[in-house]
């Protein structure tokens, strides 16, 4: 596993809005443990049972938590994530979409001044699973074993996992990115913590069109990782300069295109499947002969 | 047509109950709906009016706001207001909608010694290849100023209309250079672009500049940049003084895009903007009270429908087949597509219904593609994370009593699953719990079907 476990503290920045406390409600459901919520003038309440500081100084000070989760408005989020930096926080899950890219700017700059993880934004979480769920993923479809996963898709990330526990294939943890085209964490420096994980004894990576994330990614895997990793890229059909629901998926130009990213990923090895089934096919073929 | 409209953060967290459609009888209504004036024309000229909205968000909705999923494109007059209002000089002009205005607008500023001939006329749309489509002439007298004015005014540029011409004084020119600051994703951060060749695709450029915006900002780097390009004396100091201006607005402004091309040095000495393209970035749009109302203007290029998508919050591209697809999530939307065209379907259209929709949001989208005479089968894939099953399901018993011969492929899956069956069990809606088996069904029907 990697990033989130169950020693993970964690408190939600917004937890008393109705998206905090709806999430709040079902991380705890899953075992996540969130030792506080932050909502400005709202300290001294609780939300399903956790405590609600003023700012993230105090709570951290009060529980020691080590991670924080943001639902907070687009504008907000910058100074949130600022917030919580400053708190000593060094992981944050940013899942609030539409932040204004010159503020995410900010918010990248300062997570790496500070050796923090950010996670998003626009982003549906991170889960280890049976241990720790950060965000809105349904819990339900995932399930503990030894496949790393990489996403910077919500749904289409479920979907895999869904193709993957049904094969009786588990998770060590899954990530996702976001959408969004400028972000914190990336394809190469979760494949880095995935190479190091002994747990994790395969990779799916899911990308989609839109910039070179994926190239650069595959150039990497090529040259650094040693683990299998499968893929899947989405997008084969979408026309050149349509903006395709994320801010960051577009062909523009003829960059972009998944077809180079599925050339670049097969160049470096890993096999891209066509439908999620074919993930779990594909990941099976590899790890059959290292089990038996 | 039926049209759902409401804030869009109030459509993802609130559960609908009940909807019904209302008809906006002038902006005093609309207002005690939290509906401002602007908002209040937009829907009276797009959907004549109509309005689905639910009881629950009538009663709790303190503003309706047009919900926005692409980036504001600027013509170019807009963006020379821009560049003028902070300081980077643009040459003078008047802009007319019609020929008969060289008479009167284009007669006075030439009265006012404003402009004097030649003068270079240019058609204002949202689009690039402008000169190459002939889109820009030169007039030396009103005569030839009024005959070129009616024919640039019918020109189509890549299928888009002329909405205007901006005519400017020809200006004699010693350099051209390429200015332009944009967002780079692959180093995370915005970066200032340059040339010392200006006028063409910058694709195209042998010599490019680029120097990364970092925090915090100094200016001296644009005196850099400018030194990257081989400028020297008055020509360094304008052409960074510009560079920094052109970042402070583009800060100031939230832009994904600020492009002067070409940045022209006349002969005379002068730096100035003779071309501009600006695009804002939508997501910061309601902080930025400069654009307030401008994305309706801003619509060319897209279909009909792809209008009323944007402006009710769903993200819909069309293609040329006949299966519409709608899904929740930018990348299962996408995946869905790739494999109905890999089973041998044809997509008609990608509909991301976005995460956590609702009833009302699920109803819009299913009302949209079945507005589309080229779809014969509808495929809905939802895979429920935060969209709740029941909420699919009340849209489509409302959808298929609508339209009872609509020919649909329904995959659900996800929260309150067994609560979606049975409210669909009186339908004749068959569930396809698995994504292949529903793309397959779909690709099927869309085969064998003669509409």
């Amino acid at each position: 596993m990697i990033l989130v476990n169950k020693d993970t503290k964690l408190i939600v920045q917004g937890a008393t809005g109705k998206m905090g406390a709806a999430h709040t409600k079902r991380m705890l459901n899953y075992g996540t443990n969130i030792v506080a919520g932050v909502t400005p003038g709202k300290s001294g309440q609780e939300v399903h049972g956790v405590p609600v500081y003023d700012t993230v100084k105090a709570a951290v000070r009060q529980t020691g938590a080590n991670a924080s989760v943001i639902f907070v408005p687009p504008y907000l989020t910058y100074d949130a994530a600022s917030e919580a930096l400053a708190a000593g926080i060094k992981l944050l899950v940013v899942i609030t979409e539409g932040i204004p890219p010159l503020d995410t700017i900010k918010m990248v700059q300062e997570v790496k001044e500070q050796n923090a993880y950010l996670i998003g934004p626009n982003c549906p979480g991170i889960i280890t699973p049976g241990q720790c769920l950060i965000g809105i993923l349904p819990g339900s479809i995932f399930k503990s074993g030894p496949i790393g996963m990489i996403s910077k898709s919500g749904t289409l990330t479920y979907e895999i996992a869904l193709a993957l526990t049904e094969a009786n294939l588990g998770q060590s943890t899954c990530v996702g990115v976001g959408g969004d085209p400028i972000k914190g964490l990336d394809y190469k420096e979760t494949l880095t913590l995935f190479a190091k994980d002994p747990e994790t004894k395969a990779i799916v990576l899911i990308g989609e069109i839109g910039g070179s994330a994926e190239e650069e990614a595959a150039a990497f895997i090529k040259e650094k990782i040693k683990k299998p990793v499968v893929g899947f890229i989405a997008g084969q059909t979408a026309p050149p300069g349509k903006r395709m629901g994320h801010a960051g998926a577009i062909v523009s130009a003829g960059k972009g295109t998944a077809q180079s990213k599925i050339e670049a990923l097969n160049s470096a090895g890993v096999k891209v499947a066509k439908t999620p089934a074919e993930v779990a096919t594909y990941i099976n073929a590899i790890l059959s002969p290292i089990s038996h | 047509m039926l049209v759902y409209w409401a804030d869009k953060n109030i459509v993802c967290t609130e559960a609908l109950t009940q909807s019904f459609v209302l008809k906006l009888h002038g902006p005093d209504q609309a207002a005690t709906l939290g509906i401002d004036r602007y908002s209040y024309k937009s829907i009276k000229i797009l959907f004549k009016g109509l309005l689905v909205i639910s009881t629950e968000i009538c009663s709790k909705v303190a503003k309706v706001r047009i919900c926005r999923r692409t980036n504001l494109n600027l013509y170019e007059y807009e963006a020379k207001q821009i560049f003028a209002n902070y300081g980077i000089p643009v040459p003078p002009s008047v802009r007319i909608t019609g020929a008969e205005e060289i008479k009167t607008k284009l007669s006075a500023a030439i009265k006012e010694s404003k402009l004097s001939f030649p003068l270079t006329l240019k058609c204002q749309v949202l689009t690039g290849g402008r000169g190459k489509a002939g889109g820009i002439k030169f007039a030396k007298d009103t005569a030839e100023a009024e005959s070129i004015a009616s024919n640039l005014l019918k020109l189509k540029i890549n299928d888009l209309a002329t909405q205007s011409l901006l005519i400017e004084p020809k200006l004699d020119i010693a350099q051209e250079l390429y200015l332009a600051i944009t967002l780079d994703r692959n180093q995370g951060c915005a970066i200032f672009i340059a040339s010392a060749e200006g006028g063409i695709e910058i694709e195209s450029s042998h010599n490019v500049v680029t120097s990364a915006i970092l925090y915090p900002y100094h200016s001296y780097v644009t005196r850099d940049l400018a030194q990257a390009l081989d400028l020297k004396g008055n020509a360094l100091v304008k052409v960074a003084d510009i560079a920094n201006k052109l970042y402070q607005l583009f800060i100031s402004l939230d832009l994904d895009l600020a492009e002067i091309n070409p940045l022209i040095i006349t002969k005379s000495g002068d730096v100035i903007a003779l071309d501009g393209k600006i695009i804002v970035n939508d997501d910061a749009l309601d902080r930025q009270p400069y654009f307030k109302g401008w994305l309706e203007k801003h619509l060319d290029g897209l279909t009909a429908r792809e209008q009323k998508s944007k402006l009710s919050g769903l993200n819909l591209v069309e293609l040329k087949g006949n299966i519409g697809i709608i899904c929740n999530g930018a990348g299962l939307t996408m995946a869905t597509m790739d494999m109905v065209k890999a089973f041998g379907g044809e997509p008609a259209n990608f509909l991301d219904a976005g995460g956590g929709s609702d009833q009302a949001k699920t109803l819009a989208a299913l009302e949209i593609v079945q507005d589309n005479p080229d779809v014969k089968v509808i495929l809905l894939n939802i895979l429920g994370g935060i969209t709740a099953c029941d909420e699919v399901a009340r849209a489509l018993v409302e959808f298929v009593d609508r339209h009872p011969k609509r020919d649909i492929v329904v995959r659900l899956r996800g929260n309150n699953q067994d609560i979606a069956e049975e409210i669909l069990a009186e339908r004749s809606v068959k569930l396809f719990p698995n994504i292949e088996d529903a793309v397959k069904e779909a690709v099927s029907r869309s085969h064998s079907l003669v509409k």
